[in-house]
């Protein structure tokens, strides 16, 4: 309790007020920006907030990573442009209300949503993340080591779409993890002379490459921007009775969320697609759905909002990512020396309460910032790409290069961003790699300090229960997509049998 | 519709994608063999990722060759010139944006290198508004990049002491 109330103590001090704010607008104005997502906007603020207090820092860059979701929507409904993959299945319903004449609304209700329906979220997050954290207390080194790997073979086989892509990206990140001094014998590795990375590869700059100079590379070969914007018309408030008025759903799509964002590495885009889809086989008028019915709106936007607070369940009480955005929040954690697992709430409760605390605030001002200055927002899609792409470049190499104050920096963050576009365009996401350089010296760490407990046995990483589960799961998570690819193909040949017969 | 499925299942065998595995191949295998001199602390780990990488990215590049037979005998009778007439503009234009885009970071990057970062705000920004937006605008571009740079120097030169104008040619040379 005593540290509860150091937490709002915490958050209400001016500072941390102040960067709850600036995380929400920040959050909001890159949501709103088509192609720049959560994981793209931490990127690029991060070099900025680098050296502050790890509370603010993590209140700024947590407000930011739930307030980007509610951005894109807003775009979705007005622009029919989501912001982000995440809210794809808003546009389905969103815009052909705005269309309607009934924009207004469909804020109105996407405001509540992202509300309501993350306070419900955030109430998961707050009393199931201590739960869960109690239960890995019981871990050692080998199964930290299994966790790590568990987390790595579940981004890789499920994020990427593809295994063996994704445990290429996630080798290739624990290679780079491995440059510079070795923490166990002193020993330089694989720096080939360059003092820059003596001290290893550095994950903001590498964040920054892969994400931010990724993406605006990305929009610079696209060079268009959006020039329509739907007809807006009140009606906010008629939008949050309509919310209040589909109780049913709301807590169906919650559940949808709550349940997608705690799976690891099934993510927000999922969530909202499959509460759209629920919300559709259960009406009784299912013909209206696509066509601007507000349930419609309801069901996406408050599972999407569950689904965050839940996402970050794993991610901060086993340092099992739940999505995208949380494997880059992981990284952004431990960069500010919050190391996600069991230890987390005996070593920096304040400031994990905190960050939670902030969370829950972030829902409030949300809900003010959607019923006052949403519609407008959609304007800042209107900026040609000549100005989002080098404003982007900017504020993120500018970071890159504040940190040391060394253009080596920006260099290494260029060459991320090469390699993060070759890689795009090769068909692979980065965020396997970018975890596999974040957990790669808590892995090998583990992985000698196991085999010095055991005097070089092996067998150690199956002595325990927890052990044979992780190592189970691990297993399950890499061969699971392939069984279940099989498993189609036998019920697709079935089927054709008893069609010919 | 069909057709055009087939042609882009034919384009999907992608030289990009291949020639990245092959370059992470002789990476996984540069390193392995970097680590032998190691102390065995610090090479066991970074040969085992190696090693495992190796093994992964042959996996797939097998995977790759053997689908690309089933699909050149799937696919044999789609001419190539159909292939490459499919949204060939549309790419040479992105292709285009792409190599500018790259030209200006490069450049400003090479500049901010020799003079310091802030300059490399400026060609940025410059460069940029010039050869992605309306050249009539040349003055006006001008004008906001220097008032941007100005203004990142007033924030983060003045007011934060992050050394902006700190060049190779002035650590070399004017100290």
């Amino acid at each position: 309790m005593d540290v509860i109330l150091q937490s709002i103590g915490l958050v209400f001090q001016w500072q941390n007020l102040l960067a709850l704010i600036a995380g929400t607008g920040f959050g909001i104005i890159i949501g709103v920006l088509p192609g720049l997502g959560p994981t793209a906007g931490m990127a690029i603020i991060l070099p900025l907030v680098y050296k502050w207090d790890p509370v603010t820092a993590l209140i700024f860059m947590g407000s930011l990573y739930k307030c980007s979701n509610y951005g894109g929507s807003i775009t979705a409904i007005l622009v029919n442009t989501p912001g982000d993959a995440t809210n794809a299945a808003t546009i389905l319903d969103g815009y052909p209300m705005c269309e309607k004449g009934k924009g207004g609304v469909a804020l109105g209700i996407s405001a509540t949503a992202a509300a309501f329906g993350g306070l419900i979220g955030m109430v998961c997050l707050v009393f199931g993340t201590p739960l869960l954290a109690k239960f890995a207390l019981r871990f050692g080194p080998a199964e930290y080591f299994l966790t790590a790997l568990l987390a790595l073979s579940i981004i890789a086989s499920v994020i990427q779409g593809n295994t063996l892509k994704g445990l290429t990206s996630a080798a290739f990140g624990l290679m780079l993890s491995t440059v510079g001094f070795d923490m166990i014998t002193g020993h330089l590795r694989f720096t080939f002379g360059w003092l820059a990375i003596e001290d290893g590869i550095p994950f903001v700059q590498a964040l920054v490459g892969l994400f931010a100079v990724t993406q605006a590379l990305v929009l610079a070969e696209r060079g268009e921007s959006i020039s329509r914007i739907g007809k807006l018309v009140g009606g906010f408030w008629e939008g949050v009775i309509t919310y209040f008025t589909h109780p049913y759903a709301v807590i169906r799509a919650a559940l949808i969320g709550l349940f997608i964002g705690v799976l690891p590495a099934v993510g927000q885009t999922s969530a909202g697609l499959l509460a759209w889809a629920e919300a559709k086989r259960e009406s009784r008028h299912p013909e209206t759905f696509g066509r601007g019915e507000p349930e419609g709106v309801i069901a996406s936007e408050t599972s999407t909002s569950a689904c965050m607070p839940g996402d970050l369940v794993c991610t901060i009480a086993l340092g099992i990512p739940g999505s995208l955005g949380a494997a880059v929040f992981l990284g952004i954690m431990i960069i500010f020396g919050v190391i996600p697992g069991p230890l987390v709430f005996n070593e920096k409760a304040d400031i994990i309460y905190s960050l939670f605390i902030a969370l829950i605030l972030t829902c409030f001002i949300l809900f003010f910032v959607g019923m006052t200055i949403a519609g407008h927002l959609a304007v800042i899609t209107l900026l040609p790409n000549e100005i989002i792409v080098p404003a982007v470049l900017i504020i993120s190499l500018l970071g890159s290069f504040a940190i040391r104050n060394q253009m080596a920096d920006v260099i290494i963050s260029l060459a991320f961003g090469v390699l993060g576009y070759v890689m795009l365009k090769g068909g692979y996401t980065p965020v396997p790699l970018l975890l596999g350089l974040v957990l790669g010296e808590m892995v090998e760490q583990n992985y000698h300090r196991a085999l010095v407990i055991s005097g070089g046995s092996y067998s150690i990483f199956l002595s325990s229960t927890v052990a044979k589960v992780l190592m189970l799961l691990t297993i399950l998570s890499l061969i699971g997509p392939y069984l279940g690819k099989a498993w189609r193909k036998l019920k697709e040949g079935e089927k054709n049998v008893q069609s010919i017969e | 519709m069909q057709y055009q499925n087939l042609i882009m299942k034919k384009r999907k065998f992608p030289l990009i994608e291949v020639g990245f595995k092959f370059v992470l191949l002789s990476l996984f295998g540069t390193l392995y063999v970097m680590a032998i001199p190691y102390p065995t602390k610090s090479r066991e780990f970074p040969q085992l990722i190696a090693a495992f990488g190796l093994l992964i990215v042959m996996i797939s590049l097998a995977r790759d060759f053997i689908q690309k037979k089933t699909m050149v005998k799937e696919l044999g009778d789609v001419e190539d010139a159909e292939l490459t007439a499919f949204d060939e503009e549309n790419r040479k234009i992105r292709r285009k944006r792409f190599y500018q885009a790259w030209a200006i970071l490069l450049v400003s990057t090479f500049i901010g290198f020799l003079f310091g970062f802030l300059f490399t705000t400026f060609f940025l920004f410059f460069g940029f508004s010039i050869l992605f937006g309306k050249r009539k605008n040349f003055l006006k571009n001008t004008m906001i990049s220097l008032a941007i740079s100005l203004m990142i120097f007033f924030i983060f030169q003045w007011l934060m002491d992050i050394p902006l104008m700190q060049g190779i040619i002035k650590i070399k040379f004017l100290r």
